[in-house]
């Protein structure tokens, strides 16, 4: 059988129907002339008889077509009438897509980030949402981590872990002299990339034999990423040695591409076996001890020991076990400030984990954008609904040619289905293109360092939003699509108010409350956290960073000695003080508000004897002569570190006023009292300075101490110049400074000091740019939303308008009346959203700064708005309203 | 005889059912193209039942593509051209269910309609 003939199985052949019509009605006409007609009688004598050609053509085929594709035929027909209509009314159709767009890519946005750090925080790792993380806690609920004999102990015994690694995160210095640079690494015990299942794309990832001594491998597993960049993707890396911190490792291996560490925000490049921790000179955890101690001190916190947990094996389980392994060991190997217990919880908790600070802040914002979605799909019904109602002449007319309800109502769901498909479309494209753009402007702000969020544009997540919000619309334009199939036929045809109109006026009266609720939650939202980020911005931290720059370098990747290092450092500020431009300058191990927390060490006081479990513990900060003049910290009692505070001088301390106040009732109490930071020398108080924000600006007021750094030398530190010029004049005014003494020596970085701080606001920053989109969006849609259902109430009234005109009513009292009627449904849609507001913004505490939850100014302004955008959108059709002719009101309809 | 639907294949319609009974039946003697088949109908029905054009050629489709009747061209009497149908061994197996089937139902019918008579004495 040829294809033809198979086709013309299941296809009506056209051409031989028409030829055997035409013989029809030759022969039927022949049959007429030969009863003795003329040929034109009886040609159109046959044509009548047979009736419509094209109908019947048509039937024919119909017997050919299958069940299904005649169906479509009609959903196509369906669609193009939908387009039709929708193209009639551009306004109404851009509008509904608009809104699905927004909705869509918002939310789709989103959840995407919300399911790549929940779900799969850790690139290149399957699983990675499943890992537990083990830290101790001590009495007074401070976090802290393990020691590396504690680890192994626990690595041993705990069953309720199919394996246990450890890994701290580290700042590496990479290569020396001029081309040195600091990267991230993470030192790791050998079974992390076994556990975490890791493979190494060239080479080989760490072995049990590189656990065996300290130093005695000194071996390095880099990135693919630092790989590529700093080696050319070199086939032969393996067996090539790097300099880290000035000591040579040798690469066994490069880690899988997909692979990024366990930060889950750094981009970590180099993994570095924890035996080589201690010749590398890391400094980790709350305890000083010495280099070797690092391994073999249980007082030297190391890391948050994580793995997998068994299968079977619950949560709670692993948590009890590991306790009660934790007290026999703290029964048998007694410890004096050992933490009080050891915890177990899941990845998305580790203690100061990127998860920790970023989940609650999505939780935020997918609550806000299932707000934004919410309110497209009021949105959505209003527009319908209204929609419907200003058909209702048409649907009418419909009903009454025959066409089913179900006809109807399908075709109206046809419509919707229109107008939600190309705003899936478009919102998927917003979201995809805005994931990356929202990911890249992270990365931006936190450059130079290296982030890496493993957050991708998942098209389930998309395709899943998209879905979601299809169903909404489609769900949301069922009510009054269905509402308006059930026209009242005599109603219409009279012009008349129908019984229903009531219903429908509550139905809209619901949509207007509704959508003026939800946007008054979500402009409370916005402004709260745009208060939030002010509040930030202008919070005081305690010191002053602008016209002061900071430039960061170690001295020891140039080799230096301890007494070479002193030289180089006075040489550096005496440089530095002579230039002219150069108001004063100073250096400093650490920088105030560095997001992260730095080394907190124990802490003596003298005369004071803690409680029992009382946990001493502080941040220091080396510093040298003139610091707190330089930062413009305010100098509360006593005196400042000067340059005769060296070696040789009595051991001296500075101490902040929360210190003074809580060990000693008072900055002037507190001077000539001695406290001793770790195993050093009892230090006497000389000074006590104003608290300043050390790591993060809702930071809570804590003790801190600053030591000279002529008497607590360090190899790596910041130096601060402060100048009238342009800040980045004085930057390169430093920098020069620094060459002009060792041109090999690296400079980690250069900067505005200002610029050091957006680490500590990124979050804030953020969170507030989502929720003030948000905020914005949802108003938007909001308030076109009761613009539309409130000025299609009035259209609706127009015969009223023309009828109380005519009895005499003034424009004016008209505006009123619908004005009064407006803003009813305004204040009763504001309080409910100013109730579930204050019901629900507590949950915002966590992104919140500056700013109470229930913030009198954030409330007063989203009430501002809501109204005012009620009180317009009432106003501006009533008005346009009551303009008009009063007979040709009448006349109207 | 007036067929009008926007379902012409509905199996429940008794009408097209009837109309097929009808053009298979007309086929008995012999093929006829479709023209012929109208007036054979109208004929032996004496005028009684018209079939339109209309229902007819969709009919026929129906039948050709159940496989019950096959068609050709060919020349009329008259030497004129015309599409001739012609009855499959299908299609007779068909003609013989449907006849069954018909006097059934006018027995069932005729029943309903003269209830006095009892029921079995016909047949």
């Amino acid at each position: 059988m040829s294809i033809v003939s198979w086709l013309k199985r299941w296809w009506l052949d056209d051409e031989d129907f028409d030829e055997e019509i035409r013989a029809h009605l030759a022969i039927a006409a022949d049959e007429r002339m030969a009863d003795g007609a003329d040929r034109r009688t009886a040609h159109f004598a046959s044509l009548k008889e047979f009736g419509n050609v094209m109908l019947t053509t048509e039937a024919a085929r119909r017997v050919w077509t299958p069940r299904w594709l005649d169906a479509l035929r009609d959903r196509v027909s369906d669609v193009r009438y939908a387009i039709r209509a929708l193209a009639k009314n551009p306004a109404f159709s851009l509008t509904v897509v608009g809104v699905l767009t927004l909705g869509i890519g918002l939310n789709a946005a989103v959840f995407t980030m919300l399911k790549s750090i929940a779900l799969t925080p850790l690139a290149g790792v399957d699983g990675s949402a499943r890992l537990a993380v083990m830290f101790g806690e001590t009495s007074t609920g401070r976090q802290v981590r393990v020691s590396y004999p504690d680890y192994q102990y626990l690595r041993d015994h705990d069953s309720a872990f199919s394996g246990l690694f450890g890994t701290a995160l580290v700042k590496a210095n990479l290569g020396r002299g001029r081309g040195a640079r600091q990267i991230w690494g993470e030192v790791v015990t050998w079974n992390y990339f076994q556990v975490l299942g890791v493979r190494a794309e060239r080479g080989r990832t760490l072995l049990p034999s590189d656990e065996i001594a300290a130093g005695r491998h000194p071996v390095i597993v880099l990135s693919d990423g630092l790989w590529r960049r700093d080696f050319g993707a070199d086939p032969d890396i393996v067996g090539r040695t790097v300099e880290i911190n000035n000591d040579r490792l040798t690469v066994v291996g490069v880690a899988d591409p997909t692979f990024y560490g366990t930060t889950v925000v750094y981009d970590v490049e180099v993994f570095i076996p924890v035996m080589m921790a201690p010749q590398l000179g890391f400094k980790f955890g709350s305890q000083q001890t010495t280099p070797s101690g690092i391994l073999s001190d249980r007082r030297a916190a190391l890391f948050y020991p994580q793995g997998y947990l068994r299968p079977g094996t619950t949560l709670a389980n692993a948590a009890a076990e590991t306790d009660t392994l934790w007290v026999a060991l703290s029964r048998d190997r007694p410890l004096t400030d050992a933490a009080e217990r050891l915890r177990v919880v899941p990845f998305s908790q580790t203690p100061n984990g990127a998860p920790t600070f970023l989940l609650p802040t999505l939780g935020v914002l997918s609550a806000m954008g299932l707000l934004v979605l919410l309110i497209a799909c009021a949105n959505i019904a209003g527009l319908v609904l209204v929609r419907g109602m200003s058909r209702r002449g048409e649907i009418a007319v419909r009903l009454a040619l025959g066409a089913t309800r179900a006809r109807i109502v399908r075709l109206l769901i046809v419509e919707n289905l229109v107008l939600a498909v190309p705003g899936a479309v478009l919102g998927v494209l917003l979201a995809r293109r805005g994931i990356p753009v929202l990911v890249g402007y992270a990365e931006r702000l936190a450059a130079p360092e290296r982030v890496f969020f493993n957050i991708e544009v998942d098209s389930l997540v998309i395709g899943f939003a998209a879905l979601v919000a299809c169903l909404c619309a489609l769900v949301f334009g069922l009510v009054p699509a269905l509402r308006s199939s059930r026209v009242d036929l005599v109603s219409v045809i009279n012009e008349d108010a129908s019984p229903r109109g009531a219903a429908r006026g509550r139905l809209r009266a619901g949509l207007v409350v509704a959508q003026v609720a939800v946007s008054l939650l979500l402009l409370v939202g916005a402004g709260l956290a745009t208060r939030s980020v002010e509040a930030a911005r202008r919070a005081n931290p305690g010191f002053d960073a602008s016209q002061v720059t900071a430039i960061a370098v170690d001295v020891k990747q140039n080799a230096y000695d301890e007494s070479r290092g002193r030289l180089f450092y006075s040489k550096l500020l005496d440089a530095a003080r002579a230039d002219p431009g150069i108001e004063s300058a100073t250096l400093a191990e650490n920088l105030p508000m560095g997001f992260l927390d730095t080394r907190a060490q124990r802490v003596a006081i003298e005369g004071y004897e803690p409680r029992r479990g009382e946990d001493l513990a502080f941040m220091s900060n080396s510093v040298s002569s003139d610091y707190f003049r330089t930062l413009r910290i305010n100098l509360m009692a006593g005196r400042a570190f000067e340059d005769r505070d060296d070696e040789t001088a009595a051991p001296v301390a500075v101490v902040n006023n929360t210190l003074a106040q809580r060990f000693w009732g008072g900055a002037v109490n507190a001077i000539g009292k001695r406290v001793r930071v770790g195993e050093g020398d009892w230090r006497t108080v000389i000074g006590v300075v104003a608290d300043v924000k050390y790591s993060r600006i809702n930071e809570a007021p804590r003790p801190y101490l600053y030591l000279p750094f002529l008497q607590s030398y360090r190899s790596s530190m910041v130096l601060h110049t402060r100048g009238a010029a342009p800040v980045d004049r004085l930057v390169e005014q430093a920098r020069a400074h620094v060459a002009a003494l060792d041109a090999d020596l690296p400079i980690l970085y250069a900067r505005p000091m200002s610029e050091m701080r957006r680490g500590a606001l990124l979050l804030f920053d953020l969170t507030a740019t989502m929720l003030f989109i948000f905020g914005v969006a949802g108003m938007a849609l909001a308030a076109m939303g009761t613009y539309g259902l409130v000025s299609y109430t009035v259209k609706q009234s127009t015969r009223e308008i023309g009828i109380r005109m005519a009895l005499g009513a003034s424009g004016l009292s008209v505006v009123r009346g619908f004005l009064a009627r407006g803003l009813r449904l305004g204040a009763v849609g504001a309080t409910l959203g100013v109730v579930a507001a204050l019901g629900v913004s507590r949950l915002l505490g966590s992104v919140l700064f500056g700013v109470s939850a229930t913030d009198p100014t954030s409330f007063a302004r989203a009430l501002a708005v809501v109204l005012g955008g009620v009180t317009v959108a009432t106003i501006v059709p009533a008005w346009r309203a009551a303009r008009t002719n009063p007979l040709s009101a009448l006349w109207h309809q | 005889m007036t067929l009008h639907s926007s379902r012409p294949d509905a199996r429940t319609d008794l009408l097209h059912g009837t109309l097929d009974m009808l053009i298979l039946r007309t086929l008995q003697w012999g093929a006829q193209h479709g023209y012929a088949i109208g007036q054979t109908i109208r004929a032996q029905s004496s005028d009684v039942l018209q079939v339109e054009a209309g229902s007819l050629y969709p009919a026929l489709q129906r039948l050709a593509k159940k496989g019950w009747v096959t068609a050709k061209w060919g020349q009329t009497e008259a030497n004129q051209r015309a599409k001739f149908y012609r009855l499959t061994p299908a299609g007779k197996k068909q003609l013989l269910r449907e006849e069954s089937r018909w006097t059934e139902l006018v027995n069932a019918i005729g029943r309903v309609m003269k209830p006095a008579l009892a029921p079995g004495t016909e047949g």
